[in-house]
């Protein structure tokens, strides 16, 4: 099986390494103690085979499975454990997985009273439980422990490591890298999963990442059969030549639903920042944000930014999330005259008759958007948008800038209104308090507040603290909601679309369940199979 | 002669040094960086001011510049911020990769485009002279990214030859043979997009050269003495209408490496201009700079090679 990546990896650490080819290699390579089901949102048993919770709900005790090897056959047991979380705490690691490892900022306390036992304990109740180590490889002690005494943890396994010195417990062991070219993975003899018959898994004896940067030469080579995916979604403007290719039998093409990441438009919030102007405080006005919610129309957004394959959404949880999307949310629906008298309200005029609104101050209601240079949808979703307030007499000039410099912007505040689009990496919301708490770094149009800003940012924060503490699944949805319904009325980010997902792979693919999670296919790699040609022996 | 060569020497070594450091002042000096480029919006301003206090970034931008140059002089490149590597090994591997790439491109084009020159400049306004002359227009309007998508779609339709990268999964367990069978196989895309643009420039340029030469006055006076047209055109006339375009030469290496930096990303070719894309996109300044330097290198080299060609086809510069 031939799969193909659009970039390096920077590392083969997964607890080091924040790009996603090195997760993807995580998740080949290493296994967790429990996984989650992306297809079916459940938590399974993995290396750990059960486990049970203390009566406060504080403490799970797992159990973990007997005699399992690493790939380099040495034993796997709780003594690992212990190591890779003592790995993601070292400050000195500096480890990407470490902030998602901590509650209200403190770390998870993890102890091994035997061999094959595993005590960890939250600082306080947690809502998603056991769902926080989905993300965690547990790694070998006996690979990597001196590393981690000398400091140098950062650095292990890194591109100029022996692969032989690498080791893990998921199906697959890297077998060869060519700088440049490819990444080669080989069956794991010592891994631990069979199927359903008893037949040891991977199914697979070989899968190869194929580096390959350009997304039309990697559509290429999935219409010629010489890979079997990518691991991105099918882009509106290539699904009509994939479909010709489906239709032909050469390829499969899947309709995932409607995605998880809705594009997104902002304001700069916050009221001292660079990009704050005092002289035009309508940026900040809520009204503003309400009328641009009324003035875009989101079928015909859908329809033209998209080719039709996309829905209209209103939040930043979309019908992709079923578990947490809500469709009784409020809504801003498509009505100009609505958006007219918001803009209004504030103050704003067309006081020379030349078509664009003014201020009392008689300047011109404008403003700067900057947008992902580049990612052709959200190219056109900002001249979309662009013409769509200009019918209510709101200039946009949009700015279209590479990620690097669009990230640095939004990091120094230095913008007025930014049109992006995030991947949601996790569904629960839980497990994205970044975005809710006004705390958190990622509350992007006001990240890292001291105390909330305004009263309906206070009552989210208490909404969304009560949330991760309750441990009761409705309950938990009862207060998102609320949450979500305060955010549909206050929009601190717009939503406009969110693109349905089609998936395309080779027609000898076997066992691949696609999800909407990245990466689409390989997160259950020992399923994985490929049609043996007719004429094939056994 | 030798002073002449000294000259072109240090001119070769002022540019290796104005690129390499012009490619790091700027990439230094661009909005963002490495670290905010590695986590993204949402980060602490704490987190990232580690991470470029871990990598040295956080220093002023004279003092990050003049302790590259230190070790820039006793040839350490730095460490690639992304790859925490050498810079120098990833740009010598790669850099082999291109200069592949390369002399075959140049290869192909001198090999093609020259000869085409000769006979289109040679045989006035006929079928095939104009034949040669439109196929070069053609070739030269196409820029490399559109030459090379198409070679792309060519191999992809016909199966006739890999669509990408440079040798096989299997290639290197095959014995050495067989892996340069399979270099082979995989050349003929990559190279056919750099080469053909440039052959076109060539036949264009050797087209000119040789229609002048023909109607300078000791051509005409060995045509009058009966010298062969044929002998006369592919050994008299060549050496004399070589010279302009020997003198491009240097330049048509700089275009090769411009265009290489297109085609290997289409291609997937393991290059440096695959390898420069990636820095750029990370912001890894050491490892841009270690780029831009491989890349003068390169035209330094040709443009030394171009001298030296020039020098063989003109006695009057190695008298200078």
């Amino acid at each position: 099986m031939v799969s193909t990546i659009r970039s390096e990896p920077r590392t083969f650490n997964r607890l080091t390494g924040r790009d996603t080819v090195t997760d993807t290699i995580g998740l080949l390579t290493q296994a967790r103690l429990v996984r989650i089901n992306r297809a079916t949102d459940e938590l399974e048993p993995w290396l750990a085979e059960s486990w049970t919770v203390s009566a406060g709900g504080f403490s799970y005790i797992l159990k973990l499975r007997r005699g399992l090897t690493f790939s380099d056959n040495a034993l796997f047991t709780s003594a690992d454990v212990v190591f890779t979380f003592k790995a993601v705490y070292d400050p000195k690691v500096g480890s990407p997985l470490a902030e998602s490892l901590r509650i209200g900022g403190q770390p998870l306390q993890v102890s091994a009273p035997d061999e094959s036992t595993v005590v960890i304990t939250f600082p306080s109740r947690f809502g998603p439980g056991l769902r926080l180590l989905d993300g965690l490889p547990i790694l070998p002690r006996h690979r990597l422990e001196p590393a981690l005494e000398q400091g140098t943890f950062a650095d292990a396994w890194g591109l100029t490591t022996p692969l032989s010195e690498i080791a893990g417990l998921g199906p697959f062991v890297l077998a060869e890298y060519q700088a440049g070219q490819r990444l080669v993975f080989a069956r794991n003899p010592h891994y631990w999963r069979t199927d359903a018959a008893g037949i040891q898994l991977p199914y697979l004896e070989r899968l190869t990442l194929e580096i390959v940067p350009d997304q039309n030469a990697e559509l290429l080579r999935l219409q010629t059969g010489q890979t079997d995916f990518g691991q991105s979604e099918v882009r509106s403007e290539d699904y009509a030549t994939l479909k010709r290719a489906a239709d032909a039998g050469r390829i499969q093409l899947l309709d995932l639903g409607v995605g998880l990441d809705p594009d997104s438009l902002w304001f700069n919030l916050n009221p001292t920042s660079k990009g704050a102007d005092p002289k035009r405080p309508w940026l900040q006005r809520v009204e503003l944000r309400r009328a641009i919610a009324h003035a875009v129309d989101r079928r015909a957004f859908a329809e033209t930014v998209f080719l039709g394959a996309a829905v209209p959404v209103h939040g930043p949880i979309t019908p992709g999330n079923a578990l947490w999307y809500d469709p009784d949310l409020p809504q801003h629906d498509f009505d100009l005259g609505a958006a007219a008298r918001l803009l209004a309200e504030m103050g704003l005029a067309d006081r020379d008759g030349d078509g664009v609104l003014e201020d009392a101050a008689g300047a011109p209601a404008r403003f700067t958007m900057i947008t992902q240079k580049g990612n052709t949808s959200l190219e056109r979703g900002a001249a979309f948008v662009r013409e769509d307030l200009k019918k209510i007499g709101l200039v946009v000039d949009v700015v279209p800038l590479d990620v690097g410099a669009l990230v640095d912007r939004v990091e120094r505040g230095a913008y007025e209104a930014v049109y992006f689009r995030f991947l949601t990496t996790n569904l629960d919301p839980a497990l994205n308090l970044d975005l809710w708490l006004s705390s958190g770094g990622f509350h992007v149009w006001n990240p890292r507040q001291a105390t909330p800003a305004t009263e309906w940012e206070r009552r989210i924060d208490e909404l969304m603290k009560q949330q991760v503490v309750t441990l009761d699944g409705a309950k938990r949805k009862e207060l998102f909601t609320e949450a979500q319904r305060i955010f549909a009325s206050e929009l601190p980010i717009i939503h406009f679309a969110a693109p349905r997902v089609y998936f395309a792979m080779s027609a000898r693919v076997l066992n691949a369940t696609p999800v909407l999670l990245r990466p689409a296919v390989l997160w259950n790699p020992d399923a994985l199979a490929v049609k043996r040609p007719a004429g094939a022996g056994n | 002669m030798l002073r002449y060569f000294a000259r072109r020497l240090a001119f070769a070594a002022l540019l290796v040094f104005v690129v390499s450091s012009g490619a790091l002042l700027l990439t230094r000096l661009a909005p963002g960086d490495f670290a905010s480029e590695l986590f993204g919006a949402g980060a602490t301003p704490q987190t990232i001011a580690e991470e470029r206090a871990r990598y040295g970034l956080n220093q002023p931008i004279l003092q990050q510049y003049a302790g590259w140059l230190r070790r820039a002089a006793r040839l350490d490149l730095g460490m690639s911020l992304m790859y925490r590597q050498p810079v120098r090994d990833l740009v010598q591997q790669r850099a082999a990769n291109t200069a592949l790439l390369a002399v075959t491109a140049l290869l192909l084009a001198t090999l093609v485009g020259l000869p085409l020159g000769v006979v289109s400049g040679s045989s006035g306004r006929g079928v095939t002279s104009t034949a040669i002359r439109s196929a070069s227009l053609v070739l030269l309007s196409l820029p490399s990214l559109l030459m090379a998508l198409l070679l792309v779609l060519i191999a992809a339709r016909t199966g006739w030859f890999p669509i990408g990268g440079m040798t096989s999964i299997d290639a290197a367990d095959a014995g050495w043979i067989a892996w340069a069978r399979d270099l082979l196989w995989h050349l003929p895309v990559p190279a056919l997009a750099l080469a053909l643009p440039i052959a076109a420039t060539l036949e264009r340029l050797q087209a000119q050269a040789t229609a002048e030469a023909l109607q300078e006055p000791f051509v005409i006076a060995a045509f009058a003495r009966g010298v062969p047209r044929r002998r006369l055109i592919w050994r008299g006339l060549l050496r004399v209408a070589i010279r302009p375009v020997a003198a491009i030469y240097g330049l048509v290496l700089a275009g090769l490496l411009s265009g290489s930096f297109v085609v290997e990303i289409v291609t997937s070719w393991p290059g440096l201009g695959k390898l420069m894309y990636e820095a750029l996109r990370a912001r890894d300044l050491y490892l841009v700079a270690g780029c831009a330097a491989a890349g003068s290198i390169f035209l330094a080299v040709g443009s030394l090679l171009s001298d030296l060609a020039l020098a063989a086809a003109d006695p009057r510069l190695r008298s200078e």
